[in-house]
């Protein structure tokens, strides 16, 4: 039978939903606000179950009706849960407004996307009524009822478009009053329009193309019509390799010809910049002209793949004994104690995330969680980190076409990650936003996950994937859907007008977590030999890269089961559909495998088995429809040439002296509330940050919590303990310093390593000896090198920057990733318009803790402990937030001086992170707190310190500060602190740095505030003397109202 | 010593929910011998009240997103546990069993009606999710978690915690839950809206109890938010500990 259910909240209740729309609609359309006098958000949900009517009703009420605070319209089914008049006129009865003025805008999935609700809303159903509904369809949606006099369709159309939908994936529906009131809605025709619609058979279609017959314009274009990011020298050897007289003897047993669309599909998605890092492996010829600091470094004048010369290399050089599995697996795996190791990965899920924010993030996040949980033999994840690039909030300018406002951007990666993170039962302990403008082109939605696992399972290394001849392949988890289809080779190209929805997915963060759950169950009682992640490229890249381990590998893609019928071989062979993992299950297991998937309520279904063939041959019932060599399809990709070339700063900036005494307090309030300074409280608190309870340090320190009083600062890095029976700890932390790119990429990466080393060293890490645990994990996110000499100059910049930095600090790179078509190319009324982001590297770092109980938080603890800049003063005005906020304004920098870029020190700066990291001296316990110096300088930081206590101080600034005061308080750059220490014992801690000859310099110390009066902090030198007071330094960096 | 047997809990988890190890943690530093069973299982066991009550004297249903939290929070995990496993917790109780449900835990017992049909959860006022640390004072009441426990600190983390009364028979429910100690936790503040700042519910026995914030989050005191500043104390047990160590001597001294 049909039922349509809508669920509205009683009229006497507060509705969170309607508020939530109200707000977003006051942001994003605050004239059509002004019009809504009223609205109410109703659940829908379409049901087709073969039931009976007096089982089906009871159920339905059971499941739908909350007496305490729901009415249910159904058109009559269930007259005693709805109001008194059982219907809509209900609800408009209860509205402030007599005789108002209504409209309903329902909100649907668009067909073939992911509706979470609805598989729970089955699987309710089929808890209550004792069987099995495979024939049962259900959709959900919501129904926003609105009221206000003056709103036309034109105002409901752009709520619709710009607040309620998201077209790609939702469509929506206009209703009048009378409609509404009506009950058509409720009949069983219009429902069943509502339900998914499934195509009716399978699609066997194999299209097949004869490269030979092909000119190379007409390769190009064959590629670039079909999205296959294929370039010109690609599908030449692509052609070379079907062309071959052996290849041809081998297909025609096989009953293939020329290539079909399933190899070219595999090949393209294999080969894809996303999936082989093309750029990093290519050969690249660098320059330098003009005249600039910096230049004539020793990179060479060829690079012969950068992975090799700056990352993979750099990690050879750092031998560790720690270092168990690096840039060969899904994610990088460090020895965490004599029973487990640690593995981290970090992923960037660009370009969906540009299209729909909620589902790219979401998938993004459930995407590297599967990374972990296919790490090795599979490692159970135990935090998230997230960092998001994005385009200020409060943007005003032009929105070029296909492109969303960065409010909606935000909003929807919160809500992504509220899903994705939080319900996966995965703490999301550490991340950043960074804002600028050009981010509005590409967010970079950065989503990385940590797992632990332990060092031997069933008495192998656990670090070691093995597969042996004749282990069975099984896809497990989620099913195959439309969706996702060309996501790896989509990613590889720049946002246009072109870019198909399809690639956009919706995550399914339960199926993922019972798969994940049942995963790690299988692995502890040694069901499968091991496992990978079913991630970009779908099945084509998972068997194909486990096969090869075994040498081989034959799978028909029409056993696998699909959310739709109709998928054609390439699609189910090629399509990313999330929450799937393909194992490989030594036969003699496949009874005990199965079992406990079913008993987990987990699909898994067996598609095929490893061989020793050195193909991977594809099938279609039974059918082959691919037959390719493991060598060419994983090393057949023709190196790519690249020129590359960096001729100085792209950009010049002037500079000006203000007076500091009167200007400098104005500008530290400023800076304070910098939406890349202020708080990110407001975000962190929609995290769950403490699932698991093996939180130490939290993102926040805090001071007086559970109170109205409550006020917080921000902190370092997180510290996990990721085992209950080890005082043992894992520190996590991040740098991200794109203000450097435009002056010089060397210097940003760099920046951004030793920010990321600076962040968890805060947090108590330990650091300087070869076992200490201590590892960097890069991502780069650049715009397209290959179509301009000055960004692939900037790339071989930050890596040889990257390199250096990790060579001086002797600070392995575990794993990494590249995203490198940042870029948007669509139209700004009607006109081409052009964005690049900014060339961005996200360094994290993970680094082990000896004892957790010896951590640190960034607040300063106590009336009158001392304060202290401990490091080297390594600050420059160039790019720093005080020099952007200028340039933002068209106006020059303050400054005494020339401004210049800060630049590392490394040989001091590992003295002072040894002392930090406890491999020299043995004085660090009494630091009482640690805080970089990176955003905004000095000033900032010392707020940062201060504020969440409101404690003043009385600053007393070096002579050195003297040369330029508004660099040395609101310079940036590298290796600084600022630490605390009791008035007890702070001659102990001088007197080792002295003794280590560490530079230092005593600042002053921490004044209590009494009642009435407000802490102060002054700022002395020697020719005069400012001051401001910490509570309007915490309100400025507070800034909640700014983000929602 | 009349029994020297060691108490028993179990914990259930599966279909998203993600605190059972932290939970069965709790259990274990309390004492108690600990299963972690996943609902599956024990429906198809068909592990009866009478059984539950032989093997175990604590059951915990821990946090998570049971089913996504969709049709709303803990709704579907409810159904399963009333149409799958049809445990009479008033009977597992009235046998010496204790039961606690935590946060998503909490919503599945109220859903199932535990607390009464007048009484139900929703989503927090400002409608959003939020993990911050909660101030609480446990009322005058029955509840045997609570007992000897004055304000304590806890972590809460959720998007619908907001317990509400049935508008036209909130007065006289209130009262009448008051005068049976069932109102047994409230909050300092009130963080999601909830009526008269309740955060945990016990049923008239005091043995069967159901709160929003996380006791199995704060076993050391290394994960309250201000710890750093009192770092003598980083080796001590956390505040929620004495929940399970309550539970612990109730079932002992019962058996």
């Amino acid at each position: 039978m049909f039922i349509r259910v809508e669920v509205a909240i009683q009229p006497e209740w507060v509705d969170p939903q309607a508020q939530a729309f109200l707000r977003k609609t006051e942001l994003a359309l605050p004239e059509i606000r002004k019009l809504i006098r009223w609205a109410r958000v109703l659940d829908v949900t379409n049901i087709q179950i073969d039931a009976p009517r007096e089982q089906l009703i009871p159920s339905l009420v059971q499941l739908f009706w909350d007496p305490v605070l729901s009415w249910l319209f159904t058109g009559d089914l269930a007259p005693g849960a709805s109001g008194n008049k059982g219907s809509m006129v209900d609800l408009f009865e209860a509205a402030p407004f007599r005789s108002g003025c209504f409209w309903g805008i329902e909100r649907r999935l668009r067909p073939g996307i992911t509706d979470n609700v609805a598989r729970s809303t089955l699987e309710a159903f089929e808890i209550m009524l004792g069987r099995k509904l495979s024939h049962g369809q259900i959709s959900s949606g919501s129904l926003v009822v609105i009221e206000g006099p003056k709103l036309t369709e034109e105002h409901l159309s752009a709520i619709a478009s710009q607040v309620i939908c998201n077209d790609l994936i939702e469509t929506w529906t206009l209703w009048t009053m009378d409609e509404l009131r009506r009950n058509d809605r409720f009949h069983p025709d219009q429902i069943k329009w509502q339900l998914p619609k499934s195509p009716s058979r399978w699609d066997d279609r194999v299209e097949t193309f004869d490269l030979d017959a092909l000119k190379i314009e007409e390769l190009v274009n064959l590629s670039q019509k079909r999205l296959w990011a294929l370039q010109e020298p690609e599908m030449k050897a692509i052609r070379e390799y079907f062309h071959t007289a052996q290849q041809t003897k081998n297909r025609a047993e096989k009953g293939l010809g020329i290539a079909t669309d399933v190899e070219m599909e595999m090949l393209a998605q294999t080969w894809s910049e996303h999936c082989k890092h093309k750029l990093f492996n290519a050969k690249i010829q660098y320059r330098e002209t003009g005249d600039w600091e910096g230049k004539g470094g020793d990179i060479p004048e060829e690079v012969d793949r950068l992975f090799k010369q700056t990352i993979s290399g750099t990690t050879q050089k750092i031998k560790r004994p720690w270092l168990l599995s690096v840039f060969s697996d899904n994610a990088g795996i460090v020895k965490f104690d004599d029973e487990h190791s640690v593995c981290i990965k970090v992923e960037t899920h660009n370009s969906p995330s540009a299209l729909d924010p909620y589902g790219g993030a979401l998938t993004g996040i459930v995407g590297v969680n599967r990374d972990i949980l296919g790490c090795g033999r599979g490692a159970r994840p135990i935090f998230n980190t997230d960092v998001f690039c994005v385009a200020t909030p409060d943007y005003s300018g032009p929105i070029p076409d296909r492109l969303l406002h960065p409010r909606r951007i935000l909003e929807g990666v919160r809500r992504g990650v509220e899903h994705g993170g939080n319900k996966s039962g995965i703490p999301t302990v550490n991340g950043a936003l960074v804002f600028d403008d050009r981010y509005l082109g590409k967010p970079l939605i950065y989503c990385g996950t940590g797992g632990i696992l332990p060092l031997m399972i069933q008495g192998e290394p656990s670090h070691e994937k093995k597969i042996l001849p004749g282990d069975l392949i099984y896809m497990v988890g989620g099913r195959i859907g439309k969706d996702g289809i060309h996501g790896a080779t989509v990613s590889s190209l720049a946002m246009d007008a072109q870019m198909p929805g399809s690639v956009v997915q919706l995550g399914d963060p339960i199926t993922q977590k019972r798969m994940s759950d049942f995963l790690i169950e299988a692995r502890d009682q040694g069901l499968y030999r091991t496992l990978t992640d079913n991630g970009a490229g779908g099945l084509s890249s998972s068997v194909g890269e486990m096969a090869l381990i075994s040498g081989g590998a034959r799978m028909d893609v029409s056993l696998a089961p699909t959310k739709v019928p109709g998928l054609k071989p390439f699609e189910l062979a090629v399509s990313e559909s999330q929450e799937r993992m393909t194992v490989a299950v030594p036969p003699e297991n496949q009874k005990q495998f199965e079992a406990l998937a079913l008993a987990r309520s987990v699909e898994a279904t067996v598609i095929g088995e490893f061989d020793k063939s050195g193909f991977l041959e594809v099938q279609f019932k039974g059918k082959t429809v691919a037959y390719m060599s493991l060598e060419f399809l994983h090393g057949g990709v023709p190196q790519i040439e690249m020129k590359a070339k960096w001729s100085g700063p792209l950009i010049q900036v002037k500079s000006q002296n203000e007076d500091f005494r009167t200007q400098a307090p104005e500008v530290w309030l400023k800076m304070m509330a910098r939406p890349n300074i202020a708080s990110k409280e407001w975000l962190i608190r929609q995290y769950d940050h403490e699932v698991q309870a093996s939180s130490v340090i939290k993102p926040v320190h805090v001071v007086g919590s559970g109170t109205a009083n409550v006020r917080s600062g921000p902190n370092d890095a997180a510290v996990v303990r990721p085992k209950n029976d080890t005082w043992l700890g894992l520190a996590v932390g991040c740098g991200i310093q794109p203000r450097y790119s435009d002056f010089d990429p060397y210097v940003m990466a760099q920046a951004s390593v030793d920010e990321a080393v600076r962040n968890v060293l805060c947090v108590g890490a330990e650091y300087g000896k070869d076992e200490h645990v201590f590892s960097l994990i890069d991502n780069f996110c650049w715009p397209d090198p290959q179509e301009d000499p000055i960004k692939a100059g900037a790339l071989v910049r930050a890596c040889y920057g990257m390199r250096d930095a990790a060579l001086a600090l002797q600070t392995p790179l575990i794993s990494g990733k590249d995203s490198m078509k940042n870029d948007y190319r669509g139209k700004l009324n009607g006109k081409p318009h052009t964005i690049s982001v900014p060339p961005t590297l996200l360094m994290t770092a993970m680094a082990r803790v000896a004892d957790i109980r010896m951590t640190r938080s960034s607040d300063v603890k106590a009336e009158g402990d001392r304060l202290y800049l401990l490091g080297p003063c390594e600050f420059g005005l160039l790019g720093s937030e005080l020099e952007v906020s200028r340039r933002e304004l068209g106006k020059p920098c303050f400054s005494q001086r020339d401004l210049r870029l800060p630049h590392a020190n490394w040989k001091v700066a590992r003295q002072v992170y040894s002392w930090i990291g406890g491999a020299i001296g043995e004085k660090q316990p009494l630091l009482r707190s640690a805080h970089d110096v990176s955003e905004g300088g000095l000033l900032v930081a010392l707020a940062e310190c201060l504020m969440a206590r409101g404690f003043g101080a009385r600053i007393e600034l070096p002579r050195i500060a003297e040369e330029d005061l508004w660099a040395f308080c609101f310079g940036e750059g590298f290796h600084s602190f600022v630490v605390s220490a009791s008035l007890e014992n702070y001659r102990e801690l001088e007197e080792e740095w002295m003794t280590l000859k560490l530079p230092f310099h005593p600042l002053g110390s921490a004044q209590a505030f009494s009642a009435g009066n407000e802490g102060k902090i002054d700022i002395k030198w020697s020719q005069g003397q400012c001051t401001q007071s910490t509570l309007a330094l915490w309100n400025a960096w507070n800034k909640t109202e700014y983000w929602e | 010593m009349s029994d020297i047997r060691k108490a028993r809990a179990l914990v259930i988890s599966g279909d998203g929910i993600n605190c059972e190890n932290e939970t069965a943690q709790a259990f274990r530093v309390a004492g108690f011998e600990t299963d972690i069973r996943h609902i599956n299982d024990l429906m198809s066991e068909h592990l009866s009240t009478d059984q539950l009550s032989s093997t175990y004297q604590a059951v915990g249903l821990p946090g998570g997103f049971s089913f996504g939290d969709d049709l709303s929070s803990g709704k579907i995990f409810a159904l399963k546990l009333l149409y799958g496993l049809k445990w009479d917790f008033g009977m597992f109780a009235e046998r010496g069993g204790v039961v606690i449900g935590i946060c998503n835990g909490f919503q599945a017992m109220i859903r199932m009606g535990v607390f009464g049909k007048t009484v139900s959860i929703t989503q927090n006022e400002s409608g959003k999710f939020i993990n911050t640390w909660v101030k609480l004072t446990p009322s005058p009441s029955k509840c045997v978690w609570l007992k000897g426990i004055g304000t304590l600190e806890l972590p809460i983390r959720h998007g619908e915690g907001r317990i509400l009364f049935s508008s036209s028979s909130q007065k006289e429910t209130l009262i009448k839950m008051e005068q049976k100690g069932m109102l047994c936790l409230r909050y300092d503040g009130n963080p999601n809206g909830s009526s008269e700042r309740l955060a945990g519910i016990c049923d008239p026995t005091g043995r069967i109890f159901g709160l929003m914030p996380h006791p199995e989050a704060f076993l050391r005191w290394t994960a309250h938010p201000e710890w750093t500043t009192h770092p003598s104390r980083a080796g001590s047990p956390g505040q929620g500990l004495t929940l399970f160590e309550n539970a612990l001597k109730e079932v002992m001294g019962s058996k």
